[in-house]
């Protein structure tokens, strides 16, 4: 099957500017992700999960590493990663930023189908935009809005999407997109999502959600800190997760009727070079202080926790 | 006991008038956690700005709000001020969306809330302020960070450590983990718990999060376009609910919580 995302070894690191230090987004982490398919990236925020998707659409280049999008360097000049990038549909994480402030809500839709060297004529645009913003549950009355002005944070989010889906790309990156959503459009939104993966399309969804992972993925990679702490089955990372901080996760997510469990709060920023969860987790022990390697624990499962299978937490 | 009778609240935009509220009965008791739980438009953050009568110009409310036997309604802006705000009834300010101001300490900010309605000096004001961020998990000496020094989780608990200040009966928090992930989240719902039933307070939490509210609330209230349309003790609510967007909020739950990819 075809490699649509591949990441070896990319590490990212922010350049200090004016006294201040370089920030480390990503310490070097590999995986990859298949046609067809669909993987969640789930953290908490700071983790690195949206510079992982700039990097994998070219929009900021790795400082290690490389990172190939449907085979091509996607932030490589040149007409290669062009047609690569144009195969995506992104979902920014910010709707306030993400949308051109002039266009109209309907214009601002279709104007993926219409740039340079589209064979696409502005009417087909506009009848494809109609339709993808219907299906993105925005009311008619707003079509003739300004996009990036008049509307609400859950409204601009919904344009965004249609705006990403409007091309159907064969890979869609969707950085929480359903964060400013009801639970009723919320769940209207993830049937979207899952119809367009029956449809043999490819899935890169960001979210610190694990259920909501659940619903459109089917599998899942857990970053802390810029590291990856467990990948799996997102089925599997829900109910028998091997990493303390993705039980933590799990346990931390309201769920219907159940009680709520925090771990204990950080004590500070975990040591440089040490696990990263080493200052919250309940199973803490001396080799901690230098952070596990991601090793293969089960078919198809990585963790990187020095204690393989951990006992459940007692009380 | 607050207790909230026909409430209305109608906003003026130019020529339009906007229903927020329409008709809100409700009982909040202290030493119970009520959630107030809706959609976004449901009048929940309306609600809450109608029980400190914190409204905008425009606004014009009608109904009774009686707290501890006290009518709200018919107090002025000083009486508001001088024993009601704050030492009665206290807002959790939203601290991870930067509730504070930048360029004071934290201490100076919940002194502040200590010197104006508590009429304390500013050294006993700065000494409880310490007191109080002790009991929220943060260490005394942060009195003298800034908010800007301080994770959103950290801004939170002093959030709610100046809403503590004055030794209130009941605490309101308006979405007081939005910006936060879930496992900060986790520890800023429980602090609020563990603080308000050791203190003794009642805690009404604004959510639109139906499954945050019935982790943590004994009551729940759901307002749909302005009105109450379900109210009860949460396990009852989960098993029987007594309106339609009750189960169709649980069905949106349900469905995400069971609804596996493949």
């Amino acid at each position: 099957m075809t490699e649509i995302v591949r990441l070896d070894g990319v590490g990212h690191l922010f350049a200090g500017r004016g006294g201040i230090a370089p920030s480390r987004a990503l310490h070097p982490l590999s995986f990859s992700l298949h046609e067809s398919r669909s993987l969640a990236l789930v953290g908490e925020s700071g983790s690195g999960k949206t510079t992982l998707l700039r990097l994998i659409l070219g929009l900021e280049e790795p400082t290690e590493g490389t990172v190939s999008l449907f085979g091509a360097d996607p932030a490589a000049p040149g007409e290669e990663a062009l047609r690569a990038r144009r195969r995506c549909g992104y979902v920014p994480q910010d709707p306030f930023g993400g949308l051109p402030p002039t266009l109209s809500v309907l214009d601002a839709a279709a104007e993926p189908l219409l740039l340079p060297g589209s064979d696409i004529d502005g009417a087909l645009a506009r009848r494809q935009a109609r339709e993808l913003l219907r299906l993105c549950l925005l009311e008619e009355s707003l079509w003739a809005a300004r996009a990036g002005m008049s509307l609400s944070g859950g409204q601009r989010q919904r344009v965004c999407l249609a705006r990403a889906l409007v091309t159907d790309p064969d890979l869609l990156l969707a950085d929480e997109p359903t964060s400013m959503q009801d639970s009723q459009t919320r769940r209207r939104l993830v049937e979207l999502l899952q119809a367009r993966s029956a449809r043999g399309k490819t899935l890169l969804f960001v979210t610190h959600d694990l259920v909501l992972a659940r619903a459109v993925t089917e599998r899942a990679v857990v970053l802390l800190r810029g590291r990856i702490v467990e990948e799996g089955p997102t089925e599997d990372l829900l109910s028998r997760a091997i990493h303390p901080y993705t039980r933590a996760l799990a346990a931390a997510l309201p769920r219907l009727g159940q009680p709520l469990a925090a771990p204990p709060p950080a004590l500070g920023p975990a040591p440089p070079g040490s696990c990263p969860f080493v200052d919250r987790c309940p199973h803490r022990m001396p080799a901690c202080a230098s952070a596990p390697p991601l090793r293969s624990v089960a078919e198809g499962r990585r963790a990187a926790c020095w204690q393989e299978a951990p006992q459940k937490p007692t009380g | 006991m607050i207790a909230v009778e026909g409430l209305r609240l109608d906003y003026r935009t130019g020529i339009r008038r906007v229903r927020a509220l329409d008709g809100v009965d409700l009982v909040l008791r202290r030493a119970a956690t009520t959630a107030i739980v809706g959609e976004s438009g449901s009048g929940k953050s309306s609600l809450v700005t109608a029980l400190l009568r914190l409204l905008p110009p425009g606004a014009s409310l009608s109904g009774k709000i009686t707290v501890e036997g006290r009518n709200i309604m018919s107090l002025s802006e000083k009486e508001l001020s001088a024993s009601y705000r704050w030492t009665t009834v206290s807002l959790v300010l939203q601290g991870a969306m930067n509730a504070f101001t930048p360029v004071l300490t934290l201490g100076r900010q919940i002194a502040e809330v200590l010197e104006v309605h508590r009429r304390l000096s500013r050294t006993e004001a700065m000494g409880k302020a310490a007191a109080l961020l002790e009991e929220t998990g943060l260490p005394r000496s942060w009195t003298a960070r800034y908010p800007h020094e301080l994770s959103g989780g950290q801004k939170q608990r002093a959030a709610i450590a100046m809403a503590l200040a004055c030794d209130p009966l009941y605490l309101l928090a308006d979405e007081p983990t939005t910006a936060l992930d879930v496992i900060t989240q986790a520890e800023i719902v429980t602090l609020l718990k563990g603080l308000t039933r050791w203190r003794g307070l009642g805690l009404v939490l604004v959510t639109h999060d139906l499954a945050l509210a019935s982790a943590v609330a004994d009551r729940l209230v759901v307002l749909q376009a302005g009105r109450v349309v379900d109210e009860g003790p949460t396990e009852r609510l989960l098993d029987a609910p007594g309106h339609g967007h009750t189960t169709s909020l649980l069905e949106a739950l349900k469905t995400l919580e069971a609804s596996d990819h493949d």
